[in-house]
Order: structure tokens, then C-alpha cells, then sequence
């Protein structure tokens, strides 16, 4: 006895061990549902449905629909509009059935396909058990001779009532006892705590001794007496008293309140998910914050999820306690309400809706009464059975991978017939320059312009941080961030420093930022104080009249006023960026990355993303590398306009480090032993463009040799073209912009977009993504892809043992796969998989958004981010063999997953040939050309001038064309 | 009730348009707009975007051309008000409600920021909801509150008053639930709803006493002299019964202004759509409440308890505001928290019996406020830039908590605070409670005597 009590003292029992482990088990597994998003401030698309990707897609989002109650498709209401507008075809239908499995129903009559055909293409309807009734007296459904038809429906359809799905239903924790929901009993408060624990700089006074974790926090604050406490909630301090007296950790509370709540070991995964799930938006982000504290943006905080699951769980049991006590239930009685699972009782006329979606189903197949009646009751029960498995979302999916056969479809075709019509022809004059863009998809209509304006010029897309993976701070950064993919680890620091002439401009930039941040600092915190409150809102508040008046009225002037007060107020010296190191030099220890790079590393990252581009000689006079982001006010979701390759960063330093390393001599030396020979007198010049208000900025301008400088001016008349016409492109989206205005108002339309308080939508960023080509320009350069289509620039004639392939792929296919899929989900289930409508978000702890002053930490995107979303599955087009292909996909587990499970669509173009080969379950399938010819256009703005809608894609001539033959 | 306005004839040079005829354009418009986009709503006939949204832009500058026209028009004739009456509303025996509009030195200010920030938020919301469902639903409760406020300001009694009063209730509650599909917006309504309505009781029941006493609720009748040096007009009132009518009034504009104990609602009431927000609780809706007791001031004076009171309410919100806006981690609930305290200040100053200086508070904090509400999703943005322009050292905040108090103390305060001085909770256990468990038992015994009808399950949903 004496023993044991020491034993337990010391050293966990054996038994108290394995249920740690098991708890630690359940709480993993659990976790694996919760969203990966972190603070919004650093936005990273990704797969919202990561954590079933190891399932085909189909069966992934089935379950994960009814684990989490969200939809897995569009409603078929929207599938069907779209066969009426013939955004999908018969021809569709029939592909996509017959792909299916076939079974006979009636022999020589009816086999599944041509049911299911017959049901999809004739609208089968379905019925809701609270109407049916009305429907049936109300509407006369039945006048027309139904009704002896429906007498046997009434019989048949309620023999073969199928089975509930084999999907695991949504995991319950304890969500109510009683008549009382105890999850809305304990919401407000545990809300509320996670937000002042997590903020980052909201509150004037920051939660005390946070230092203790959240539990502790929590139990020190929630400990006081004296508190007077909801109904249910009361004795919640005595309960973290008792806690703090005991002195339980994280996990004796779990285990506790998982026994005084009934739930057997057993159960303790699935309760735990339910319990999680109820917010799943904040325990999320304390698990992300937890796995990963590098993502808290200020305030580093020990953040555990099994703490904010003890903090859950105390609140629930005083709240079953509290309900309870209420009720007159005894302790036993809590543990058995979670045993007392409501089994949803059928609905008394649930009956009547099957019959009559039986016998509308049937009249659609044109089964007569007399027909049936006379048929062997197996044959009866087989057609009924076949019908009612032929369920609203077995109808959705095929409706879906319709549509998606359609999209697939057009865009083949299109591009078959651009190779067929164009084949890539070798240039043999120099182009005027070459310009790299992020092969984001937005970037595909500037390329596009700066074509159709300059067509000496030539454009490439490699992914935005052009291999330069650095963690990189700015002159004005007060820490420096990584700007490369997230999967990759930055070792190489950057930074942005005055020249040397120049650092008494600095001195006096960086004074005087601080003094107005200390300016803005105390007035943003003085009107929420009382006394200065008093001061800022009774005296001084002419000071907010203008700008409240000018920003809303002129937002584009006002924000061109602020720009010129900045500039002269505070001056901005020339600037470096310190990217070299010299061998010896090693990591630096208190940051743990190198000073820079060597130059042997700066020739490895030039070369790796030359090379990938398939771009190793006939460099252009001029080579410019813009990297991408986006600026807009008012959004929180701002960052997930900026480039994707960069980490949710801003890509300029990128595209102004690869420049100067691609103008070092040495570099360049090296890089001539690596097969790639750049000109003496090639220039490259970094930049950046903001995809939001539409800049083009260039970088190191000072350092252009004078005999490129007439050039370069040329060149920067071509951007500002090309970003006007760019600029009209992305306006013929939005209804507030005049669709006639030509490319100089659009241009103002869009600037005026980025500095507006009031606009949700300062551009669509990612929305409408639906391909990716992987490919010589030559195949593409000439066709409307409508800003759908990211564009990664590969030559497979230079790659013979396809390494840049691999390397390609192994980068593009997760992160255009990821915001593919991020943007299925947030549009087919806007309100559960992304955040809802943007109007009334409410930042909190500048860690996330809630909808109003407290509701759950909404993740995913916005509704204005994805309403002109299609929601497919995104199409990869590789321009190489699909033997190739295959062999380096299936050489990347990662790859092999996204392709094998059906998360990403992949066609290849055949390098010499032009064939083109769709990937079809687990085989290739040639695609054969159908397509007479694509419609033609001089310039794009013919095509899509005064059109709202999704475009077709079209051939876009050239105002000029200089490849005379070959046209239609 | 002519007895104070001054012959039209005067004031020759606005003889072609009376001020009487501008301030009852001014009321009206916004209610015409409304009721004409409601009818074409109900009749059928969809309005595009383009056609609300200028209609209320031209609406809003009509009425900021009016309210500058009434202000010439007083300052030319050097005029201290203008009413204009139209007969009775309501009429048995002695009893009247007249309807009676009247415009002086302190609603003018307020008629021209509710015409200005109207017109600001319709700009601002044309585009902010655009492609929303229920974007004519926005701007229909938008021009019905403006026509209530219009009346709670150029309201010349306070049974007019407590008409314009109720339809900022109303309007303010429908658009709190405005995204009405989702349940914690319509909860949240309610409770504001529910907030408003409570407090009512003490508007109404003042008016009442007021035209019990003093025989009128027409400023004219019980209030001699111009604003701001207003009085009780010869011995309408006793001192007790002015601090009956003062407390009761406070306890109406203690709801509308979200004053301790009833702050609660305010930051529920962030549930709607931005915009909504500034308009409703950071520019006008939240300053009714100071208006009714700057405008019932000279009731106030007479009462040494009831100016006590508003005193001391103010003085406690405007504590109790600035500390819970400080423990707020959210940016909506920080700011609406900040209005309360200084909506506090502006009590304690009518209290004090200034004049002027509330008024000027209020028009500057609707100013700054509205502002901020508006500004509000670009916090992330804001704080970046100013941590990165700091060098990533932004002054510790809230530390001196740390110096000034015990551990305990600072704990316990701070509980208190993130609480919100348990406000809610003593609502609703001891305010309402007893209400509510009445309710509860009358619904039991009528469940055991059977007297309700089986609903069917399905069409409680309808």
C-alpha cells in the first residue's frame, strides 16, 4: 500500500502511463483535423483538405463532408445551370458514365449507364420530406394519370431504405445536456480567453503571466473571487482553484473531465475531435502555433494545444455541473447523457418524398404503371434499388467530373491546336529583352500584353523567388522574414543596406520613422484611453475630418498626398543589397543562417533557374526579373495576394538579388563551365510588380551601364503599356469599372482599388486558377488563357534526364495544387471550409479574423476572394511524353499521391510531335484533335472588352503578326 | 404652440423658401426615399445597384444642402430656432401630441453630422457591400435610420423624439442581424433589441410624467429662453419631479448610449456589416442617448440628484469603458469599448451643465470614432508598418498595471475587466432572471394543462 502511493508519487503507474500515451494518441489524431492555417498575417494557401489527401479525391471529400458537415461539391442546382447554359455538354455526361461501371437493370432494356444518363440529363428531382405533402395537394403533381404509378412507388421505396453510409459520422464530443447547449454556454468565455492569450498587440494590457502558458494563464486569472459568473458557469473558479491547489497539469485535467463526462478510453479520439471541432478555427492556430512557433508574428508565446483543451474541458464540466444542478441530475446522469445519442428519427413523410422522387424518377425513365406492375418483384426491387443509389451526391459528383471534363476539354484542344497551328519555331534573332515573371497565373495576362505591345520582347515563368531562398530584411523591416517556398528552409540571410555615401540619409530615414511611429503609436492607443481620449476626440478632431472625408471620396488622391508627404518628409537613400560572403565566413550563430552567399551558391541559383527555364544562350541586350506582390488596404487577407513562392512574402528583393548575382562577373564565369553562356553586354535588372495597383518597379536603376539606358527606358514604356492594357483586363471583372474606359482609366480603376477603405475585392487574386502548363512559351505564347493558367517556362530538349522536370514539378505541383484545391473548398463550401463574407470581420489579436465580437477564428478564404471561382481540380499540362512524366512523379512520393488520389488533372504535349496524352484513371489516353479552329483576335483587348464573364480561349493574332504563315 | 416662433414675414430674404419648409423637406426626404424604394421593392421592380446607390448619394447631398440652408437661413434672419408645427398627431380632450418640429443651435450641428456621415457611409457602402444579398435591404434601413434620426433631432417635443427614437431601435436591430441566416447575429439582435426596449421604459414613462407635471412635452412650452441658455419656463416643474423626470430620461439614454450597467450590447452589436458599425456606433446612434439629456437639460439643472446621477454613470463608463477596452483583444470590441467611456465623459460633462463642450465632444467623437470603425480591417496592415517603422520595438503597453498594483490586485482587476464588470451576467441573473423563470414556470403549467396545440415539428421551421 505504502509502496504504491510512493510509486504513484514518483513515477506514473504503468496503467496512468498508457492512458498519457493513449491520451497523447487521441489528441494527434484529433489534431490531424483541425485547419493548418496560422496567423493571418503570413497566408499560405494549402490544400485545405491536407489531411485526406492520402485518400482518392472522391472518397477524401465524402468523408471529410461528413465529418465535418460541409459539402463536398457545388449544389447540383449549379451543375444543372450549367448543362442549360452548355457549360456542360451531353457529350460530357455520357464520357464521364461511361467510365463508370456498368450492371444491367432490366436485361436488354435498361443497363446503369443509360439510367444514370437518362437521370442526369432529364433533371431527376428531388423531394424534401417537410414539403412533399404540400407539394403532393398543392401542385398537382400527380393529375396527370400519376397517381397508380405512385401507388406502387409508395410500396417499392420504402423496401430498400439504404443503409446509412459507410463514412464515419461527425465526431460528438458532449455538446448538450439537457434541453441546454453547453457549447453556447461555455463559447463566450473560452472565446474570449484564447483572444486576449494569443493577441499580439491588440489590447493596451496584455494578459498577465502568459509566460505560464494557457492553462495557467487562464487558471490565475479565472481563479480570482468575487467574480460573479453566468447561471451555468458558476463555480468555475472554484474549479480552477482547486486545479491550482492540486497543482493538475494539462493532462491530469483532460483525463479527469474525460471520466466525470463518461467518455470510455476508448471514445476518447472521437470526443476529443468533437470537442476540437466545435471551434476549430482557434484550436487550429493554438495547434499550428504550437507545432510551429516561428509563426507567431510579435509575441512569442508557449502555446500547447492539450492546454487549451484542459481550459475547454474545465469550462464543459462546470457547465454540465452547472446545467445539471439545474436540472436536478446527478453525476451518473452526466455520464450517461453522451451515451443518449437523439438517432435523428425519419421524418413521418420521408416515405412520401422517396416514393415521389421514385416515380418522378421513373417517369423520366418512361416506366409506365402497367409496365412495372407487370415486372417479377426482383426486377422491381433492382430498378428502385439502382434509382435510389443513384443519390443526390453520386448525381453531383458525376455532374462534377462533367464539368470538369468540359474545362479539361476546351483547354486541350485549344492547346493542341495552337501547336498544330504554330509549332515552336527556334528564334534566331535576338529578342530586345527578356523579361521573367512568377509563373503565377495573374502574370499571365501582363506577359501577354507586353507581347502583343513588343513582340521582340520575350517573357519567362519561373516560380517568384527565382531560386534565391533567402531569409531576407529590408531597409525598413524591423525583422527580416523568409521570402522562398514555405517547404523550403532558408539558410542565407539578405539584407538591404544604404550605400555608403548615402547613410546620413538613413540615419535621418530611420529617425524620423520613428518619431511618427511613436506619433501614430500613441494616437492610435490615446483615442481608446480616457483622459487623451478625451484630448483626440473633443479637440484635435479636425485632425481626422479630412482624412475621413478625403478617403472615402478620393482614396487614390489621398493616398498619392500621403506618398508625396512621405517621400519628403522622410528621404529614402539609395540602397544595396548585401548578398555576398566570402568562403570562410560560416553561419552566423545568433541568427543560425550564412551572411549571404558564396559564390559558388549565387552560381548554383542563377544556373538552377536559367537552366529550369531552358534558357542557356541568345540571352536579349536587357533581362529584367519581377518578382510579385500585392498592396490593399482594409483587407486582412492581404497576404494572400502576395506570391505564393515567396512564403506569402512580397517577391521584389528576390527578382533584385537574382539580378545582381546574374550580373556579377565571377557568377557569370562560373556559370559558362555550367553550359550557360550569358553575353558580356546582357543587363539584368530586378523589379517588382504589384499585381494589386498595377506598379511596375525596377531596382539598382543607378547601376545600369549608360549603354543600356536608352533601352531600358524603351522597356519601361513597354510595362507602363502593358500594365494598362493588364490593368483593363482585370477591370472587365468588376462591375464598379466602367467596361468602356479603355486602358488609362482602368489603370486609375485599379489604383484606386488598392487605396479604397471600402473595397473587399482590391483584386481576385488567385481566383479562377484552374491550369498549369509546364512548357516551351512558344506553346502558349499567342493564346487568351484568361488569367487561368500558371505558366512555368521548361524546354524538355534540354532537360534529357528531365532533373529540371523533376525539380519543376516537385515545387509547382504542391503549390498550384494546394491553391487549387484552397479554392474548391472555400467556394463550394464557403461558410465551413473558407471564412464567409468579408463584411463583417472583426481582426483579432492581428492573428485572425471572427466573424463579429466573438465567434470562431474563421480560416480559409473569403467569399469576395472565390465568387468567380469554377471550382475544378487543377489541370496540369506538361510539355513532355507521359513516360517521362510519370517517371518523375512517381519518383516523388509526394507527386505520386497528388496524382495518383486524383487531387490534380495531368496532359502532357508531346516536345516533338505535338500529340497530346490525358491522363485517365491509371492509363493515358491520346487526346484526338477535334478542334476546326480557335477564334482569332489581333489583340486581347478585342476579346474580352465589355465581358464579365469567363473567356473561351482565343488566338491572339498580334497587332502586327510576324509569323505571317501559318494562319488560318 | 406658435406663441414662440417669430413672424415668417421677418426673415424677407428666404420669404421665397421658408425655413419652416426646408427643415420639413429635410425630416421627410430620407422617410420618402425610403418608403418609395420599399414599394418598389414590394411591387416587384428590382433596383440595380447603381440606381440605390445614387439615389441615396443624391438624397444625403440634398439633405446637406437643406441642413446648410437652415443654417443660413437662421443666421441670416439671426434667428435662435425655427419650429414648424402641423397640427396634432394625437388628440383626446386636453391630451395632445403635437407634431412639431423644431431646429436650434444644438440639433442644427447634430441634423448636419447625421446628413454628412449618412452620406459618407452610403459612398462607403456602395462599395463595400457591393454583390451582397442584401444590399437594398442596407440601404432601405439606412435611409429609415436617417429619417429617425433626422426626427430625434428636429423633433420639437419628446413624444416626437421617442417616434424617431424607436425607429433608430429598430433599424439598429435589423441591421446588428443583418446577416440574418447565420444564428449568433440574430441572437445578439435580440439582446440589443431587448437592451433598447428595457430602457425605454424610462423615456416613456419621463415623457409621460412630463406632460403629467408640466403639461407638455414641447421644448417651447417647458423651456423658455434659446439654447444654450435654456431654462424651465416659469414653475412647470418641482424639484422632485424633476428628478423623477431626469432619472427616468437618464435611463432611456443610458441604453441608447451603452452606459454602465447596460454597455453589454455594444460590442454585440458588431455583428453587421462595418459600415453599420460606424454609422450606428461610432458616429450617431451611440450620441442619441447625450442628445435627449442635453437637450432635456434644463430638467437636469432643476435637479441637483438627477444631474448627480448622469454624473456618476458617466464618470463610471467612462472607467469602466477605458478599462475594458484595454484588456480587448479584438479591434471592434477595443473601439466600442472606447466609445463608452467617452460617451461617459459626455455625461459627466451635461452633468456638469456645460453646454457646448458636450456638443463639441460629440460631433469630434463621432468624427474620430467613425473613422476607426472604418479603418478597422486595416489593423494588421497598420501595425505592421508601424512596428517595422518602431524598428521592432514598440513601447511596452499596459506595464504600469505591473508597477502600480500588487499581483493579486492586478489579477483580480484584471478578471474584472476582461469581464466586462460582470455587467452581463448581473443582467441576466438579477435584472431579468425573475422575469424569465416566471415566464418559465407559466410555460410549464401550461404545458401540464395541455393548453398549447401540438405544433408539428416541420412547421416551426417555416
Amino acid at each position: 500500500m505504502q509502496a504504491q502511493h510512493e510509486n504513484s508519487a514518483q513515477l506514473a503507474s504503468p496503467s496512468e502511463e498508457a492512458r498519457s500515451l493513449r491520451l497523447k494518441h487521441a489528441l494527434e489524431h484529433a489534431a490531424h483535423l483541425l485547419p493548418t492555417q496560422g496567423p493571418i498575417g503570413v497566408f499560405i494557401h494549402h490544400n485545405t483538405l491536407h489531411a485526406f489527401q492520402h485518400l482518392p479525391f472522391e472518397k477524401a471529400i465524402g468523408e471529410a463532408s461528413s465529418i465535418f458537415g460541409t459539402e463536398p461539391y457545388m449544389a447540383e442546382e449549379a451543375y444543372r445551370q450549367c448543362l442549360a447554359r452548355g457549360r456542360i455538354l451531353e457529350a460530357d455526361i455520357w464520357d464521364v458514365i461511361n467510365r463508370e461501371e456498368n450492371e444491367v437493370i432490366l436485361p436488354g432494356r435498361l443497363d446503369r449507364r443509360t439510367l444514370r444518363g437518362i437521370l442526369l440529363l432529364r433533371g431527376q428531382a428531388s423531394f424534401d420530406a417537410a414539403t412533399v405533402d404540400w407539394v403532393l395537394e398543392e401542385t398537382g403533381i400527380l393529375e396527370s394519370g400519376g397517381h397508380a404509378l405512385y401507388a406502387i412507388c409508395l410500396k417499392l421505396a420504402g423496401q430498400d431504405r439504404t443503409a446509412a453510409p459507410s463514412h464515419p459520422g461527425r465526431p460528438v464530443g458532449l455538446p448538450r445536456l439537457g434541453e441546454v447547449d453547453l457549447d453556447e454556454v461555455i463559447h463566450p468565455l473560452l472565446i474570449r480567453l484564447a483572444a486576449v492569450f494569443l493577441d499580439q498587440g491588440v489590447a493596451y494590457w496584455p494578459m498577465p503571466n502568459r509566460h505560464k502558458g494557457f492553462l495557467g494563464a487562464v487558471r490565475d486569472a479565472m481563479a480570482q473571487r468575487g467574480a460573479l459568473f453566468p447561471e451555468y458557469l458558476e463555480g468555475l473558479d472554484a474549479a480552477f482553484r482547486e486545479q491550482l491547489e492540486r497543482g493538475s497539469s494539462a493532462e491530469e485535467v483532460v483525463i479527469e473531465v474525460l471520466a466525470q463526462l463518461g467518455v470510455p478510453e476508448e471514445e476518447w479520439e472521437s470526443a476529443l475531435a468533437g470537442e476540437l471541432l466545435a471551434l476549430p478555427g482557434w484550436a487550429g492556430t493554438f495547434h499550428q502555433l504550437e507545432i510551429n512557433p516561428g509563426l507567431f508574428p510579435y509575441i512569442h508565446l508557449p502555446c500547447s494545444l492539450l492546454e487549451f483543451l484542459a481550459v475547454r474541458l474545465t469550462l464543459k464540466s462546470a457547465a454540465a455541473l452547472g446545467v445539471a444542478r439545474r436540472l436536478g441530475m446527478g453525476a451518473e446522469e452526466i455520464r450517461q447523457a453522451r451515451n443518449v445519442r437523439e438517432l435523428a428519427a425519419p421524418h413521418p413523410a420521408q416515405g412520401r418524398a422517396d416514393a415521389l422522387a421514385l416515380w418522378d424518377a421513373l417517369g423520366r425513365l418512361g416506366v409506365a404503371e402497367p409496365d412495372l406492375a407487370d415486372w417479377n418483384p426482383t426486377l422491381q426491387r433492382r430498378l428502385v434499388h439502382e434509382i435510389q443509389e443513384f443519390n443526390p451526391l453520386e448525381r453531383r459528383r458525376l455532374l462534377h467530373l462533367a464539368y470538369e471534363r468540359r474545362h479539361e476539354e476546351d483547354v486541350l484542344q485549344a492547346v493542341a491546336w495552337h501547336r498544330r497551328e504554330h509549332p515552336p519555331v527556334r528564334q534566331s534573332v535576338r529578342p530586345f529583352a527578356d523579361v521573367f515573371f512568377c509563373i503565377d497565373e495573374r502574370e499571365e495576362s501582363i506577359r501577354r500584353h507586353l507581347e502583343e505591345v513588343a513582340p521582340e520582347v520575350r517573357t519567362h515563368g519561373t516560380a517568384g523567388f527565382f531560386g534565391v531562398a533567402m531569409h531576407y530584411t529590408g531597409m525598413d523591416d524591423a525583422h527580416g522574414a523568409a521570402l522562398c517556398p514555405v517547404v523550403v528552409k532558408p539558410q542565407h540571410a539578405v539584407h538591404e543596406r544604404p550605400v555608403s555615401h548615402h547613410s546620413n540619409i538613413h540615419a535621418l530615414r530611420v529617425r524620423r520613422r520613428r518619431t511618427w511611429a511613436r506619433l501614430l503609436h500613441h494616437t492610435s492607443l490615446f483615442s481608446r484611453a480616457l483622459v487623451r481620449g478625451w484630448l483626440s476626440t473633443a479637440a484635435l478632431w479636425p485632425v481626422s475630418l479630412f482624412p475621413l472625408v478625403t478617403r472615402v471620396l478620393a482614396p487614390r488622391h489621398y493616398g498619392l498626398w500621403t506618398k508625396a508627404l512621405h517621400r519628403v518628409w522622410i528621404p529614402r537613400p539609395s540602397t544595396e543589397l548585401a548578398f555576398e560572403r566570402s568562403e570562410s565566413e560560416s553561419i552566423t550563430p545568433e541568427s543560425g543562417l550564412f551572411r549571404g552567399f558564396t559564390l559558388e551558391e549565387a552560381t548554383d541559383r542563377v544556373a538552377g533557374t536559367l537552366g529550369n527555364a531552358g534558357l542557356r544562350e541568345g540571352f536579349a541586350r536587357l533581362v529584367a526579373v519581377l518578382g510579385h506582390g500585392s498592396t490593399s488596404l482594409n483587407n486582412p487577407h492581404e497576404s494572400a495576394h502576395d506570391c505564393g513562392a515567396c512564403g506569402g512574402g512580397r517577391g521584389g528583393p528576390n527578382g533584385r538579388a537574382f539580378a545582381a548575382m546574374a550580373n556579377s562577373p565571377e557568377v557569370r564565369g562560373q556559370l559558362l563551365t555550367r553550359g550557360i553562356t550569358i553575353p558580356a553586354d546582357t543587363w539584368f535588372v530586378g523589379g517588382y510588380h504589384d499585381t494589386s495597383n498595377a506598379d511596375i518597379t525596377l531596382f539598382d536603376l543607378e547601376r545600369v551601364p549608360l549603354s543600356h539606358v536608352p533601352d531600358l527606358a524603351k522597356l519601361r514604356e513597354f510595362f507602363d503599356a502593358a500594365r494598362a492594357f493588364d490593368a483593363e483586363e482585370r477591370a472587365r471583372r468588376f462591375e464598379a469599372a466602367s467596361p468602356h474606359g479603355g486602358p488609362r482609366k482602368a489603370l486609375l480603376h485599379v489604383q484606386d482599388r488598392a487605396e479604397r477603405l471600402s473595397e473587399p475585392r482590391p483584386e481576385y487574386g488567385h481566383c479562377t486558377n484552374a491550369v498549369c502548363i509546364v512548357g516551351r512559351r512558344e506553346l502558349t505564347r499567342g493564346l487568351f488563357l484568361d488569367r487561368r493558367a500558371f505558366l512555368v517556362s521548361y524546354d524538355a530538349a534540354l532537360d534529357p534526364e528531365d532533373n529540371a522536370l523533376a525539380r519543376l514539378l516537385g515545387a509547382v505541383v504542391p503549390v498550384c495544387g494546394g491553391i487549387s484545391l484552397e479554392y474548391y473548398f472555400s467556394f463550394v463550401d464557403n461558410e465551413r471550409y473558407g471564412c464567409g463574407t468579408k463584411l463583417p470581420h472583426n481582426i483579432t489579436g492581428l492573428i485572425g479574423v471572427m466573424n463579429g465580437p466573438a465567434s470562431d477564428l474563421r480560416t480559409g478564404l473569403p467569399w469576395q476572394m472565390v465568387e468567380v471561382h469554377e471550382p475544378v481540380r487543377i489541370l496540369f499540362v506538361v510539355e513532355t511524353t507521359p513516360a517521362r512524366v510519370m517517371k518523375v512523379m512517381s519518383a516523388n512520393p509526394e507527386l505520386a499521391e497528388f496524382l495518383e488520389n486524383r487531387w490534380i488533372r495531368l496532359a502532357t504535349v508531346d516536345p516533338g510531335t505535338g500529340d497530346v496524352h490525358v491522363r485517365r484513371g491509371d492509363g493515358w489516353e491520346m487526346l484526338s484533335p477535334t478542334l476546326e479552329a480557335l477564334p482569332s483576335v489581333k489583340i486581347s483587348a478585342d476579346w474580352f472588352r465589355g465581358k464579365i464573364d469567363h473567356l473561351p480561349i482565343a488566338h491572339v493574332a498580334g497587332p502586327t503578326s510576324r509569323r505571317g504563315n501559318g494562319r488560318v | 404652440m406658435s406663441r414662440a416662433r417669430r413672424p415668417a414675414e421677418e426673415t424677407d430674404v428666404f420669404d421665397a423658401i421658408p425655413p419652416q419648409l426646408l427643415l420639413t423637406l429635410l425630416v421627410l426626404s430620407p422617410g420618402c426615399v425610403f418608403l418609395g424604394m420599399a414599394l418598389l421593392w414590394l411591387s416587384g421592380v428590382k433596383l440595380s445597384e447603381n440606381t440605390i446607390a445614387r439615389l441615396a448619394n443624391a438624397t444625403y447631398v440634398f439633405c446637406g444642402a437643406l441642413v446648410m440652408g437652415l443654417a443660413g437661413s437662421l443666421w441670416w434672419a439671426d434667428l435662435a430656432s425655427v419650429s414648424a408645427g402641423s397640427g396634432n398627431w394625437y388628440e383626446v380632450h386636453e391630451f395632445q401630441i403635437p407634431l412639431a418640429l423644431f431646429v436650434d443651435r444644438l440639433s442644427l450641428p447634430m441634423l448636419g453630422l447625421t446628413a454628412g456621415m449618412t452620406g459618407l457611409i452610403a459612398v462607403f457602402s456602395r462599395r463595400y457591400l457591393h454583390r451582397e444579398a442584401g444590399f437594398l435591404r442596407f440601404f432601405l434601413l439606412l435611409h429609415l435610420f436617417a429619417f429617425g434620426c433626422f426626427l430625434v433631432f428636429a423633433a420639437g417635443s419628446v413624444d416626437l423624439l421617442i417616434g424617431g427614437w424607436e425607429i433608430i431601435c429598430v433599424t439598429s436591430t435589423l441591421l446588428v442581424a443583418f446577416f440574418q441566416q447565420r444564428p449568433e447575429p440574430v441572437k445578439s439582435a435580440l439582446r440589443v433589441f431587448a437592451t433598447y426596449r428595457g430602457c425605454d421604459i424610462g423615456i416613456v414613462t419621463g415623457a409621460f410624467f412630463l406632460h403629467h407635471w408640466a403639461g407638455s412635452t414641447l421644448y417651447q412650452s417647458v423651456f423658455k429662453g434659446d439654447w444654450p441658455r435654456q431654462s424651465l419656463a416659469g414653475e412647470t416643474l418641482a424639484a422632485g419631479d424633476a428628478t423623477i423626470i431626469g432619472l427616468l430620461l437618464l435611463l432611456g439614454a443610458m441604453g441608447k448610449s451603452a452606459q454602465v450597467p447596460f454597455s453589454g450590447w455594444l460590442p454585440r452589436a458588431m455583428e453587421g456589416p462595418t459600415p453599420s458599425s460606424a454609422i450606428f456606433y461610432g458616429a450617431i446612434s451611440v450620441h442619441a442617448g447625450a442628445y435627449l439629456l442635453l437637450r432635456l437639460q434644463p430638467v437636469l439643472v432643476a435637479s441637483p440628484v438627477a444631474s448627480g446621477a448622469v454624473v456618476l454613470i458617466g464618470a463610471l463608463s467612462a472607467v469602466h469603458g477605458t478599462m475594458v477596452a484595454r484588456v480587448a483583444s479584438d479591434v471592434k470590441t477595443s473601439l466600442a469599448y472606447s466609445s463608452v467611456s467617452q460617451l461617459g465623459l459626455i455625461f459627466v460633462e451635461i452633468g456638469l451643465g456645460f453646454s457646448w463642450l458636450p456638443l463639441i465632444h460629440i460631433v469630434g467623437h463621432a468624427v474620430v470614432r467613425t473613422l476607426q470603425f472604418l479603418k478597422a480591417p486595416s489593423a494588421l496592415h497598420e501595425f505592421h508598418h508601424l512596428h517595422a517603422a518602431a524598428g521592432g520595438h514598440l513601447p511596452p503597453t499596459g506595464a504600469h498595471y505591473g508597477r502600480l498594483l500588487p499581483p493579486r490586485a492586478q489579477l483580480w482587476l484584471y478578471r474584472l475587466a476582461l469581464d466586462r464588470g460582470h455587467h452581463d451576467a448581473i443582467i441576466d441573473r438579477f435584472l431579468t432572471g425573475a422575469p424569465r423563470k416566471f415566464a418559465q414556470w407559466m410555460n410549464r403549467i401550461e404545458r401540464q394543462l395541455r393548453l398549447t396545440p401540438k405544433i408539428p415539428k416541420e412547421s416551426s421551421h417555416g
